[in-house]
């Protein structure tokens, strides 16, 4: 195995960190926003569930909420 | 161009350009990545610690970007009092705070192996931790001022003084003698950079800005729910 690719010269020890530590808190920020996103998105729903006919017709006709639902459904 | 502004269609909009970058995002984070580490050459004085370069620009730049975005959209919703540019704002604060954090951690590696130390106070430095401040204190006065007039004045008072501090990042390298270097790229004048090392910069900024695109196209969305949910108790 090449390990010349890993070491760089003796600069290995600042590149892959830099990248590594990039790509861990990219990520980190990724699946913390999905969750909260789903979370969001699931208290939605079970919010509409406490919602009478009428009012439950009358969000239905918003797209925002109608994306929402669609969205939720999907997951 | 309002009505195409609306959060409605805009909501709408976002689930499908979500769904495309998804898909896209990971190819082209391999492909940029392997250019970064393998492909491009080393730098003729720097050598492979010029590396930390494909994350650190591209990092440097979306903070910047960011923060002159985030200080228009709060002096005009300041001004106008358009409500869905303060969903906008508040969605791409964080991405840009995260990347001004990222750019002055790589920037620290970087520079351990190229001046000798870790931090240094020079201008360009010192700016980039005060926008990192201002990033933090306008996340804080939308976050934890409940009144939204209070609020968004506040939001617009960092943001003027935020310009004028990135207008001191951007001529930092000129006006002061620094250990940072000046810029190598510019949109008017001649850039610096060999194409070996241009086109992996490119790349590592274009997976960037997808990134920054997803992350801010969910929390805008985050921010409909919490409103439309703020309406669901009004009824």
């Amino acid at each position: 195995m090449n390990l010349s690719i890993f070491i760089m010269d003796g600069f290995g020890i600042y590149v892959w960190p830099s990248f590594i530590f990039t790509f861990i808190i990219c990520i980190f920020l990724f699946i913390k926003t999905h969750k909260t996103l789903r979370k969001l998105e699931k208290e939605f729903v079970k919010e509409l569930e406490t919602l009478s006919k009428e009012q439950l017709s009358d969000l239905k006709r918003q797209k925002i909420a109608k994306e929402i639902l669609i969205s939720h459904t999907r997951t | 161009m309002i009505k195409f502004l609306n959060p409605s269609n805009v909501f709408n909009l976002t689930g499908k350009i979500l769904n495309f970058i998804k898909t896209f995002i990971i190819p082209i984070t391999i492909v940029g990545v392997i250019f970064s580490l393998f492909i491009s050459p080393k730098d003729y004085i720097q050598g492979d610690s010029a590396r930390i370069m494909y994350i650190h620009v591209p990092s440097a730049w979306i903070s910047l970007m960011s923060f002159a975005l985030i200080s228009i959209f709060a002096i005009i919703n300041f001004i106008f009092k358009i409500k869905n540019l303060s969903l906008i704002y508040k969605s791409l604060a964080p991405i840009g705070l995260t990347f001004n954090f990222i750019a002055i951690f790589t920037g620290s590696l970087w520079g351990q192996p190229t001046w000798g130390t870790w931090w240094a106070w020079d201008a360009r430095l010192a700016s980039m931790l005060l926008l990192m401040i201002f990033f933090i204190f306008f996340i804080l006065s939308y976050k934890f001022i409940k009144d939204p007039i209070k609020s968004s004045k506040i939001c617009t008072i960092i943001s003027v003084l935020g310009l004028i501090n990135l207008v001191i990042i951007k001529y930092s390298v000129s006006w002061w003698a620094t250990l940072h270097q000046p810029s190598s790229i510019n949109l008017i004048g001649e850039t610096t950079v060999h194409s070996s090392m241009l086109i992996p910069l490119l790349i590592m900024l274009f997976v960037f800005l997808l990134y920054t695109a997803l992350i801010f196209l969910m929390k805008y969305r985050i921010e409909t729910i919490r409103v439309k949910k703020k309406g669901l108790k009004k009824l």
